[in-house]
């Protein structure tokens, strides 16, 4: 499994995508590929209160923001902007997840707009977020526009910027 | 103690959409249902050893023999026995040094495939009936685990089986009971006398059970509902069915795999053969 060598270590204010592995009173424990699980308290959520506070079940995926982050304690993450907005941290619903290398993360996040999204946004429709630590969720309304996507985003690991544009219009093409 | 559980499971909305695409009959990884992956078999320079690839799960096997006494009850057949090793690389849930339950189930399902099947010839594997027969051992490690371990494991062994020799013997002496193993630079080794070859098919059903898919990947295998496996050969004999765990299936269905997994081994046998004749 090539996904055991895609550690991630992560840093304050890097924007990643985690999975709820567990619930405490204070905090959701959430795996963002780091050496350690991190903490999401509970109230970190826009107009958190105690009486509020979202149910997530064990293997909701989550958008949120490093902001505690050393060698020492555990990592900690806020579903709010610096301004305490929800922004678009929270929960993703739908559409499908998948694992990549952090610089692959880092290239799809690159501005301007990467060739390979790009390319693929000029031809179908789809959402797309991408965290840092090296985990894409996308989603379409058609479950075979996910599909194409996801596999050219996992296929292009080992293609160039340059190469990324012709990849992807080659696998368009096969597929109309 | 907030160490991560090394073993992977799969998110809300991996589940939710691996099931809602097969709905429309599509696999995440662009495969139709009834689609293998890609299968790679490579043989190492020495006889008896090869390397299958199906998709990204890799598992190797190696063969080897040594004259053993036969067990009382089969004083004139050799006898052949599988070892499964799975690499802690392979997947980060195997522990190492302990089997778990599904290098255990991995090891029985192979075993039972070939053994109650009589793919192996047992009688030509005895020297002296009641002293000296062969005894065959297959060694499977599992280097790398995408899914379908048990499909991938199974093509390496019968792989190894293929290309394997083993030493000519004479027996001789006073007694008739002095057994000369030959040295293969003297007498060329010998093949395995090899009547069949059991193919095993897995299946992995989703839904009620009315959804399913041929050689499932390691997301499809978490998100499963059950899982089948079928050991049949290029005739068509069913050598062995294993169902794992699960919500019941109709017989219907089950027929409509056993047919399925047919075709599928007549191909994977033609690979099989094509490659160990190359090699």
């Amino acid at each position: 499994m090539l996904v055991f060598f895609w550690q991630y270590v992560p840093s304050v204010e890097d924007t990643v995508l985690g999975i709820v592995v567990d619930t405490k009173p204070d905090n959701f424990l959430v795996d963002i590929k780091g050496p350690n699980l991190a903490f999401l308290p509970v109230l970190s959520f826009e107009g958190g209160t105690r009486r509020n506070i979202p149910k997530f079940e064990i293997g909701t995926l989550i958008y949120a923001r490093v902001v505690k982050a050393n060698s020492i304690m555990n990592p900690e993450l806020s579903c709010m902007d610096a301004s305490g907005k929800a922004a678009e941290f929270g929960q993703l619903k739908s559409g499908y997840t998948f694992e990549t290398s952090t610089g692959l993360a880092r290239m799809l996040l690159s501005s301007p707009t990467c060739p390979l999204l790009e390319a693929l946004g000029k031809k179908l429709s789809f959402e797309i977020a991408v965290g840092l630590n090296g985990r894409v969720w996308v989603n379409a309304p058609s479950p075979s526009n996910v599909i194409v996507v996801s596999s050219a985003i996992k296929e292009s690991e080992s293609y160039s910027r340059l190469q990324q544009k012709s990849m992807v219009e080659k696998l368009l093409a096969k597929l109309s | 103690n907030e160490m991560m559980d090394p073993r992977w499971r799969p998110t809300v909305n991996e589940r939710e959409f691996i099931e809602q695409a097969l709905q429309s009959d599509l696999r995440v990884d662009g495969r139709r249902p009834f689609d293998f992956r890609k299968l790679k078999i490579a043989f190492g320079r020495e006889d008896g050893s090869a390397e299958v690839e199906l998709g990204e799960t890799r598992v190797m096997g190696y063969v080897t023999a040594q004259l053993v006494q036969p067990y009382k009850d089969r004083p004139n057949e050799g006898t052949l026995a599988i070892f499964t090793e799975f690499s802690p690389m392979a997947d980060p849930a195997f522990e190492p040094g302990r089997p778990g339950e599904a290098a255990i189930e991995l090891g029985r399902v192979i075993d039972r495939g070939l053994r109650e099947s009589r793919a192996v010839d047992m009688e030509s594997l005895c020297v002296v009936a009641g002293k000296h027969v062969w005894s065959v051992r297959v060694d499977l490690h599992v280097l790398d685990n995408e899914g379908n371990l048990i499909d991938a494991a199974n093509i390496a062994a019968l792989a190894a089986l293929s290309t394997f020799r083993r030493p000519e013997c004479t027996v001789g002496g006073d007694d008739g009971q002095q057994v000369t193993v030959h040295d293969s630079e003297v007498r060329d080794p010998l093949p395995l006398t090899i009547h069949h070859l059991p193919i095993a098919v897995t299946f992995a059903y989703f839904g009620d059970g009315n959804i399913m898919v041929i050689d499932p990947t390691y997301k499809e295998e978490a998100v499963m509902g059950g899982r089948m496996t079928a050991t049949i050969n290029s005739n068509g004999d069913v050598c062995a069915i294993q169902k794992a765990g699960g919500e019941g299936v109709m017989s219907s269905v089950i027929m409509q795999c056993l047919r399925i997994a047919s075709v599928k081994a007549a191909d994977i046998t033609s690979k099989i053969k094509r490659e160990a004749c190359g090699h």
